[in-house]
């Protein structure tokens, strides 16, 4: 009764307040946003994505006074935003959509009308990117990082000046700074991406209607992703690969025509060893100029929408690097030693900026480590060891070298291998779609590479990171128990496989 | 022990290349003397390294170091290294000064001491590798060599002095904690090798980890070399390769310790303020006996400035140094803050101490101990009662004037004065103004 009428009484008070309110306005005035010349910091970040938040984070644990800068107006970069998470929801979401359509009824599940609902697709992929944006935004407010929500460039060797999305414009000073700017689409000459017909990633993600037809330039693990996303909701989907491998070079080649035969049984069409000449936009459509990348051979290709994805390259456009003096190389990365600096050795650079495989973990791991440099000295990235994963369905998942790889070299190597059509849960799952290979030593028996295709590849594949980060044998996995029935069993029979003999193939 | 084989590791830094190499000491003394006092011997810098010069001594004798800082300078046919520490400590003695020519791969160069040891009160550990290369082979008995290793010349014949040290042609620590990995497990036990002979093994797995081929060549049943050229290419493969770089950059010059961040002071402690404003009660005096007379209650006038207080801690402008919970910060980045209050606000926790002015008009106000203190997760378990209400209730009436002006006071750290100016305007606006309102 008491505090009902304290708090009747409260708002009564407050309206009172307000009028004549010289306190409140008081407050409004006395809090301001940013001030607009702070304390020089000890870590400036140019780069708000995966490298540039991971190293805010991390500094700000060490104790350090950071500040984070990224125009983009939320956190977490291409990944967060535009990459490697919004299309992880519609991959998951159309593979469902795909399995109910196709695959349920023979697993005694009989559906009705299905139905798909573009706009509410997209809408549960935007759930799932502002939660985790905001939550890494949470994170760095949490360790004290102050994010500035702007465009960063160099104004000399410790000053970027940044231009504030809100308007007006500030300027931070860093003991050290850390470009973190990533990287873009590396667009096709003689396509200009509207994101409407000629689209990169970023429009593949946002497409309005599901295209009749669709080209992918580019069979790489974008290209394949997003390829299968559209594929499954219904769209006719040619894949134009230059190279005689799809996956990109780094995927094993018996993995890549494993996958290739899968996928193709999808009903995505590939082209490989074929260049795409070029393309013209006519109307509401696109035609899409080939020819076979030996010479000869032209075709033309229809296309409702054309997928660029040939690649990434660093993008470091206005960040005022001439200002400073620093240099890139020849693709545009920024020239760096083995501890991420630059020639000013108090800026540096990681992540897709510079050197490396363009990768989010590959960025965090650096993040992570530059930061150890400049504390404490000394950080650590075992760049032999970064594992890469394609998550079309079944996933694709490999870490270390591939078979070509070792060929190459010259290194000596046995092959293990265990198909999936093999191992219990996957009978069960109706799902025996590939197989694990493992690559070994012939003589000690140590791990060199392990390449996977199969449901959850992408989960497995940790396990076998870890054996080569500890210089394991495939000895040392076949006599580590694994759970049954579980897919990591077929796991544990390739490296049986290895270095002696699978028990059930 | 465990940390002797750490405090013994050095890195080498070549060019881009770090390669970790133990040095091969070990002591089992067990004096404290010779527990903290450790033999540092010349590293093997790289696989094929059997020799080298010291160009320089970077840390002085009776200096201390941290991990990281650059040891010394070593010349080899190929390059000149750094060698860094890997754990902090004191150089005790240098027996291999600044100059030195051809010192032997695992010659005792220095004596090396815990952090914190008084150096002088320390002895110096008896030199367990002779100096004097003789071939693995011609070893003592109580040595047991590993198989001769070709590709390995570098590995430096050692002889022991203890019995029960275990020192390796290797350049890998043997001391290990781990457990072996199961298929060294295996092998041993399969070849009728004891447990204690792993550690007669030179291993080439990561940090010095025990690997099965490791065990294979140590039982002659692969090429000694093998391990030893698979560890190498696994180091190549470990970093990024900056050889191959097109534009011209001149490299900068490697910044060691002047990259190293101090690490920043803790801030000063905040300063004190002391907030003061007269505020009249007899607006609420009037109201208090209007209520009376009206509805016959009495409000002790503790009432009226507890229900001010509450009013006025409501949303007040964020001090400089204010630590917002969890909640608050999640509600930030979501924007429900803004959705109710445009300005950075927060609730206070301010309870005034009031005092009467005497007629001489000499202030005393009696500070409080209690600023503005954010409430934690135990306060609010233990649910102990909000001081606001009751400490006004209880502390204001000695000082209380029905007459004269009263002075309310805050004392707060110095970056909440405006903070503390706001409420105490509030509260006055409300006691002087309406106060029935509060009540009614």
């Amino acid at each position: 009764m008491l505090s009902q009428r304290l708090l009747l009484g409260r708002t009564a008070v407050r309206s009172a307040l307000k009028p004549s309110g010289s306190p409140i306005a008081l407050a409004s005035r006395w809090s301001r946003t940013y001030a607009s010349q702070s304390e020089e910091k000890d870590l400036v970040i140019i780069g708000g994505g995966v490298a540039g938040y991971v190293a805010a984070i991390k500094a700000g644990q060490e104790g350090m006074k950071v500040a984070c800068i990224e125009k983009r107006g939320t956190l977490g970069g291409t990944c967060l935003n535009v990459g490697c998470i919004p299309s992880k929801s519609l991959l998951n979401n159309s593979h469902l959509y795909h399995q109910i359509l196709h695959d349920t009824k023979h697993r005694g599940i009989e559906v009705g009308d299905v139905k798909l609902n573009l706009q509410q697709l997209m809408k549960a992929k935007e759930t799932s990117v502002t939660g985790l944006t905001k939550g890494v935004e949470f994170l760095l407010k949490k360790n004290g990082v102050e994010y500035i929500k702007g465009t960063g460039s160099f104004q000399d060797e410790h000053t970027v000046k940044v231009e504030l999305n809100d308007g007006g414009e500030t300027s931070v000073t860093g003991k050290n700074i850390l470009i973190a700017t990533g990287s873009e689409v590396t667009p096709f000459p003689g396509l200009t991406i509207d994101e409407q017909t000629v689209i990169s990633s970023t429009g593949a993600i946002a497409l309005e209607k599901v295209p009749e037809k669709l080209v992918v330039i580019g069979g790489g693990i974008i290209g394949l992703e997003m390829a299968s996303v559209w594929s499954r909701l219904g769209s006719k989907v040619t894949v134009v690969e230059y190279l005689d491998q799809i996956g990109g070079p780094g995927m094993d080649t018996e993995v890549a025509k494993g996958i290739q035969k899968i996928l193709k049984k999808q009903g995505i069409t590939f082209k490989t060893g074929t260049k795409v000449l070029s393309g013209e936009k006519t109307g509401d459509e696109v035609k899409v100029q080939t020819e076979a990348a030996k010479g000869g051979k032209e075709e033309t290709l229809d296309a409702d929408v054309v997928l660029v994805a040939i690649g990434r390259r660093p993008y470091t456009g206005g960040l005022g690097l001439e200002n400073i003096g620093l240099e890139l190389d020849e693709r545009g990365r920024v020239i760096i030693d083995a501890e991420y600096r630059t020639k000013i050795p108090h800026i540096r650079c990681v992540g897709d900026a510079t050197f490396g495989p363009m990768l989010a973990h590959k960025a965090e791991e650096e993040a992570v480590a530059v930061v150890e440099y400049i504390k404490k000295g000394y950080g650590h990235v075992n760049y032999g060891c970064i594992p890469s994963v394609m998550y079309t369905f079944p996933e694709v998942a490999w870490v270390g070298q591939s078979e070509q790889d070792l060929k190459k070299a010259d290194i000596p190597y046995r092959v293990g291998t265990f198909p999936f059509s093999a191992n219990s849960r996957a009978k069960t799952n109706l799902d025996t779609e590939g197989f694990v290979k493992i690559l070994a030593d012939p003589e000690t028996d140590r791990l060199l590479g392990i390449h996977i295709i199969g449901p959850n590849a992408g989960e497995m594949i940790a396990e076998g990171t870890l054996a080569l980060e500890y210089g394991a044998s495939s000895e040392d996995i076949a006599r580590t128990c694994h759970a049954h029935p579980t897919l990591s069993e077929a796991f544990k029979e390739a490296a049986m496989a290895t270095h002696a003999k699978a028990i059930h193939f | 022990m465990a940390s002797f084989a750490a405090a013994c590791r050095v890195s080498a830094r070549l060019a881009t290349r770090r390669l970790q190499q133990d040095v091969t000491v070990k002591s089992f003394r067990t004096s404290a003397a010779a527990l903290a006092a450790q033999n540092f011997t010349m590293p093997a810098l790289s696989p094929t390294m059997t020799e080298g010069n010291i160009a320089s001594w970077k840390i002085k004798e009776g200096e201390k170091f941290q991990a990281g800082d650059v040891l010394l300078e070593i010349e080899t046919d190929k390059a000149t290294m750094d060698v860094e520490a890997q754990e902090d400590g004191i150089m005790m003695k240098i027996m291999h000064g600044d100059g030195s020519k051809s010192v032997q791969v695992g010659t005792r160069i220095a004596v090396v001491a815990e952090e914190g040891d008084d150096i002088s009160a320390l002895e110096i550990p008896a030199d367990e590798v002779s100096a004097q290369p003789t071939k693995a082979a011609e070893a003592p008995d109580t040595y047991t060599p590993a198989p001769p290793n070709p590709s390995e010349p570098a590995e430096p014949p050692k002889s022991d002095s203890t019995p029960k040290a275990a020192v390796k042609p290797g350049h890998k620590t043997t001391h290990r904690t781990y457990p072996l990995y199961p298929s060294v497990e295996h092998l041993l036990k399969v070849n009728g090798l004891d447990k204690s002979e792993a550690k007669k093994i030179t291993p080439t797995g990561p940090n010095g980890r025990l690997l099965k081929g490791d065990v294979l060549a140590y039982l002659g049943k692969i090429k000694a070399d093998i391990p030893a050229k698979i560890e190498s290419r696994f180091e190549k493969q470990s970093h990024l390769d900056l050889s191959n770089i097109k534009v011209a950059a001149a490299k900068p010059a490697p910044v060691g310790k002047s990259a190293k961040e101090a690490a920043p002071a803790p801030p000063p402690a905040p300063v004190k303020a002391t907030v003061t404003l007269p505020v009249s009660l007899s607006a609420v005096l009037q109201a208090q006996k209007k209520i009376n007379d009206s509805l016959g209650i009495f409000l002790p006038i503790s009432t009226f400035i507890a229900r001010a207080t509450d009013l006025a801690n409501d949303e007040l402008p964020v001090p400089k140094g204010y630590q917002p919970t969890a909640d608050e910060l999640f509600n930030q980045v979501l924007g429900l803050d803004k959705a109710h209050s445009g300005a950075k606000v927060s609730r206070g926790a301010y309870v005034p101490q009031v005092g009467s002015l005497t007629p001489k008009g000499a202030v005393l106000p009696r500070p409080t101990a209690a600023p503005a203190k954010k409430k934690d997760i135990f306060d609010i378990l233990a649910a102990s009662p909000s001081p606001k209400p009751k400490a006004t209730a209880s502390k204001l009436s000695p000082g209380l004037s029905a007459v004269g002006p009263n002075v309310f006071s805050l004392q707060v750290p110095r970056d909440e004065e405006k903070r503390a100016k706001i409420f105490l305007e509030r509260v006055k606006l409300v006691l002087e103004n309406e106060p029935g309102r509060l009540v009614l």
